[in-house]
């Protein structure tokens, strides 16, 4: 039982390592984030537990390649905090993946729904 | 070790890792983790929990494992993906330009000097290495007008000197071409 949990972790965290540009993507989507929050917000969800380490380096990538843009506000009293949001290049990479995605889940799910010992494809 | 402490010690790691990047990009990093850092601690106290800042701390990993992440994406750009090899291309195109730069540079000055030593030999009047201007100039000539109140200092020995001085630059630049070849992939 231990032995299934951690093999679930791996496997999490493999899926997770090939999704990450369009988890962060997504969730910029429309709206602005500043790092603590976007990594509290996604470590909601069951499998997004990524850390802090793995989280600014992609953010700091992903403003190089023009997909986000980062910008210092301070509200009030509080601290400066950097806040992202996507870019129109952002926008399109978006939903290019978006797309990828789908594809790879829907390709999946007929693999799922269509078990032997009839052929894949109708003839 | 006080809160405050264990993060100017964080930053400060960090920072020593980030020294390949301008200091510009450096600062920005340090900057952004700071402020991450501190809301973190923030947050905490708010809400009346102890701060226990290593494990604040052990979400960013070790400050070497997470300046290499920057560095590399940083310096190198982004690995490219399996089949991109356009983008290997470029670099090894550099890397060749620099080491035929090289090849064009290192023999082009053996071979003066080599040419240098042997025309010596057959036109001793007209080569040579000559001070003009009681000494305040020195110039290699290959004339038969020398500079006016010139007088030759090496006279023969600019035969030996060249062909040395030209061996020594084949040498060099066989190494160094060597070690460029190394660095090409």
């Amino acid at each position: 039982m231990i032995k299934d949990t951690i093999k679930h972790e791996k496997w999490d965290s493999q899926l997770r390592k090939g999704s990450l540009e369009l988890v962060v993507l997504a969730s910029l989507n429309g709206r602005q984030a500043y790092g603590l929050e976007l990594l509290k917000s996604l470590q909601q969800l069951p499998t997004m537990q990524l850390s802090e380490g793995t989280l600014y380096p992609l953010l700091d990538r992903l403003k190089r390649e023009g997909l986000i843009a980062a910008e210092w506000y301070q509200e009030g009293d509080s601290r400066p905090r950097k806040y992202f949001q996507l870019t129109d290049e952002g926008q399109i990479k978006l939903a290019a993946l978006t797309d990828r995605w789908r594809q790879s889940v829907a390709d999946i799910e007929y693999l799922l729904d269509h078990p032997g010992p009839d052929p894949l494809f109708e003839e | 070790m006080s809160v405050r402490t264990h993060i100017r010690n964080y930053l400060s790691s960090l920072n020593k890792y980030l020294s390949r990047l301008d200091k510009a990009d450096a600062g920005e990093v340090i900057k952004e983790i700071e402020s991450h850092i501190l809301d973190a601690v923030d947050a905490r106290e708010a809400a009346g929990q102890p701060v226990d800042i290593k494990q604040i701390l052990s979400g960013f990993g070790p400050p070497r494992d997470l300046a290499s992440q920057y560095v590399d994406h940083i310096l190198t750009g982004t690995p490219p993906p399996k089949g991109f090899n356009a983008i290997k291309k470029i670099t090894r195109g550099v890397t060749k330009g620099l080491w035929f730069s090289m090849a064009v540079f290192g023999y082009l000055i053996a071979a003066m000097l080599g040419v240098l030593g042997l025309i010596k030999l057959f036109f001793p009047q007209d080569i040579g290495l000559w001070t003009a201007a009681q000494g305040n100039t020195v110039v290699i000539t290959f004339t038969d007008a020398n500079f006016p109140m010139s007088r030759e200092v090496l006279g023969w020995w600019l035969v030996p000197l060249a062909l040395i001085g030209c061996t020594l630059v084949l040498l060099l630049t066989r190494k160094v071409l060597a070690a460029l070849k190394n660095g090409m992939n």
